[in-house]
């Protein structure tokens, strides 16, 4: 099934007044893709899902399922939740307390009134690819952590829905849990190849699993990709710092021209541009940008070349394979992950900036 | 001697006079009830001890205590159960439905109940006369239960606020709609509290006084506080034996539906819903 969001805000009424959480979301989950849903606490994530489930109705806007309208409030169409068939999976579980686990995969069948033969084959059936057959009799109270979730997701796909929603599945989960189940919960959606809709906060886990991310923040969506896409070319400097296994740097530099060759001033040194980048920093038409370098491409070197920067090391931090060293420079405070040799506190080294793969942003999109 | 163990001490002796405060009249009431004698702590006073009270007060046939036990019973149970019942989907709407001034409504249901029963009695009186009702469960069932609501609503209103809401979100995706939702979902995780809120309808319902006083006349209806009330000795002296004697077989069905139903009333029934 395609979801399609076009133009949905969301607005609270409460008691301090009008909250926005949710402005002008535009976008598309294709059929069978894995759509991430990613941003901090706060950026309007959740609600987008709630929308997408029918638990919330939008401001303005429309909401499709395969072209169909299912909330519209100009046009008055509002598709209650149990009309969608659509399935969820809550970061608290919400398993019912008063049934056992069958009863707990069998209560959307039994709403639905199918036959009980039909539904113990079909709750054995989910019980088995989950790996719970042998917890069926169990009440949720009796449980870990990671077998209410095997249950809140056997619930949830039992009547094969056509959406399934996340909403932070994993984070009640220990690490080494949330790995395993990072990479079933990946195969699972595979094998079922049903849309689904995915909410979390964490970076790792919506470039692993992700089909396409959206990155959010403050009820909008800032950028739509794949997470390679986001990973290379970040829109804004959020984008940049919040996508990537650590913060991208963000140096503000000056643009200018000599002898046809563009250069950027950070400080009291000057890099020089590579043909491509100079096309990208002239399209943006501003002698001031933020210049986007990942910690994992920028270079320690011994003598600066053209594109180097000199700094003195402030901190090198051991992170086990890699070393995260802190350096002090001219345009400001770099961070560099290096697996090899770390400098020594105070030492003067060269940065080779990493320029062709930087991002440029105008100053004035944050940072 | 350890500071725990003096705790210890200090918390035993605290509940064994908290007990003994509430329970004395309790005391006093099954002794008199028990007695040959009313006077029974009075010096010299010689008694012994008999069960005669007792089945003078089921036996005698003109006192209709059978009769108004049962009264008692019917209808503070349909009071209990229409309150509850009632009360249940009003919770459920103010909790979980987004409804504009629902505080606002609640503080008036509760102001509502701040009404001293006594100033609404005359009218009652009127319009049960007027509906012929004098003398039948109805008459007092339905006072009952209005007089009941606001406690039940409220009680209901915060066993169900604790239930976390994606229980409720989960079944309306699970293929429920709201009444669906809530006897499928809310209604057995609250249980323990539906009981409880139930069982306390039921006592306050059994114990009222006034109303009951004054919409029976008979014993078609009447209730076993004023039942007692009204019990009269032979010859015009206050029959103290016999009422307390009555009194005491009144809390037997209390203390019986509290028993009954603390199997239900578990806690921790909501154990393992959601992760905390």
């Amino acid at each position: 099934m395609k979801l399609t969001f076009h133009g949905i805000s969301k607005t609270f009424v409460s008691e301090r007044g009008e909250v926005p959480a949710v402005r002008g979301v535009d976008l598309t989950a294709r059929e069978g893709e894995l759509f991430v849903l990613l941003g901090p606490s706060g950026c309007g994530k959740s609600t987008v899902l709630s929308l997408a489930a029918g638990l919330l109705k939008p401001s303005s806007g429309e909401i499709r399922f395969d072209g169909e309208l299912v909330a519209a409030p100009r046009e008055q169409v509002f598709v209650s939740p149990r009309e969608r068939n659509v399935a969820m999976v809550f970061q608290s579980y919400a398993l019912y307390p008063h049934l056992d686990v069958f009863g707990n995969i069998a209560f959307p069948l039994r709403v639905a009134r199918m036959k009980e033969e039909s539904i113990t084959a079909e709750v054995a059936r989910v019980a088995s690819m989950l790996g719970i057959g042998e917890l069926l009799r169990a009440r949720p109270g009796e449980l870990s952590g990671g077998q209410r979730q095997r249950v809140a997701i056997a619930r949830a796909i039992v009547r094969k829905p056509r959406l399934f929603l996340l909403d932070e599945p994993l984070s009640n989960l220990d690490a080494a849990l949330r790995a395993a189940t990072r990479t079933e919960l990946k195969r699972l959606q595979r094998e079922l190849a049903v849309t689904t809709l995915y909410v979390t906060h964490d970076q790792t886990e919506a470039m692993t699993l992700g089909d396409r991310v959206a990155l959010m923040q403050d009820g909008r969506v800032l950028q739509i990709g794949t997470p390679r896409e986001l990973y290379e070319e970040p829109r804004t400097p959020f984008a940049g710092s919040f996508i990537g296994p650590s913060p991208m740097n963000l140096l503000p530099a000056g643009v200018f021209e000599e002898k046809g060759r563009l250069y950027l001033r950070m400080g009291e040194e000057a890099v020089v541009l590579p043909p491509g980048k100079a096309g990208e920093v002239r399209r943006l038409a501003t002698d001031r940008v933020l210049l986007g370098l990942r910690p994992e491409h920028v270079r320690i070197s011994g003598d600066p070349g053209p594109t180097a920067l000199r700094g003195i090391v402030v901190s090198a931090e051991n992170l086990g394979r890699e070393r995260l060293v802190t350096v002090d420079t001219a345009g400001g405070i770099l961070t560099v992950l290096t697996d090899g040799e770390a400098p020594n506190e105070g030492a003067v080294v060269g940065l080779e900036l990493p320029v062709d793969t930087a991002s440029v942003f105008r100053p004035e999109d944050g940072g | 001697m350890s500071e725990e163990r003096g705790i210890r001490i200090l918390y035993i002796v605290g509940a064994a006079a908290m007990s003994a405060f509430c329970l004395l009249p309790v005391a006093y009431m099954v002794l008199v009830g028990a007695s040959s004698r009313p006077d029974v702590l009075s010096a010299g006073a010689s008694v012994r001890l008999t069960a005669g009270h007792f089945f003078e007060v089921l036996g005698t046939g003109s006192l209709h205590f059978p009769e108004y036990v049962l009264n008692s019973i019917v209808v503070s149970g349909l009071s209990a159960a229409l309150a509850v019942a009632l009360a249940a989907p009003a919770a459920y709407a103010v909790t979980r439905l987004e409804l504009p001034g629902r505080m606002s409504f609640l503080f008036l249901v509760l102001a509502v109940s701040m009404f001293p029963p006594v100033s609404l009695v005359s009218y009652l009186f009127r319009m049960m006369s007027t509906l012929g009702w004098i003398n039948t469960y109805a008459a007092l069932v339905l006072p009952y239960t209005a007089w009941v609501l606001p406690l039940s609503l409220w009680i209901l209103a915060s066993h169900f606020s604790r239930i976390p809401r994606d229980l409720d979100r989960a079944a309306l995706l699970d293929g429920c709609g709201r009444l669906a939702a809530l006897r499928k979902v809310m209604v057995p995780v609250a249980a323990p509290g539906i009981l409880s809120t139930g069982i306390l309808a039921f006592i306050f319902a059994f114990n009222e006084f006034l109303f009951a006083l004054l919409l029976t006349t008979g014993r078609n209806a009447r209730t076993v506080p004023v039942g007692i009330a009204l019990f009269e000795g032979l010859h015009g002296e206050i029959p103290w034996g016999m009422i307390m004697a009555a009194a005491t077989l009144a809390v037997v069905p209390v203390v019986l539906l509290v028993l009954l139903f603390q199997r239900g009333i578990v806690a921790g029934l909501t154990r393992g819903a959601v992760k905390e």
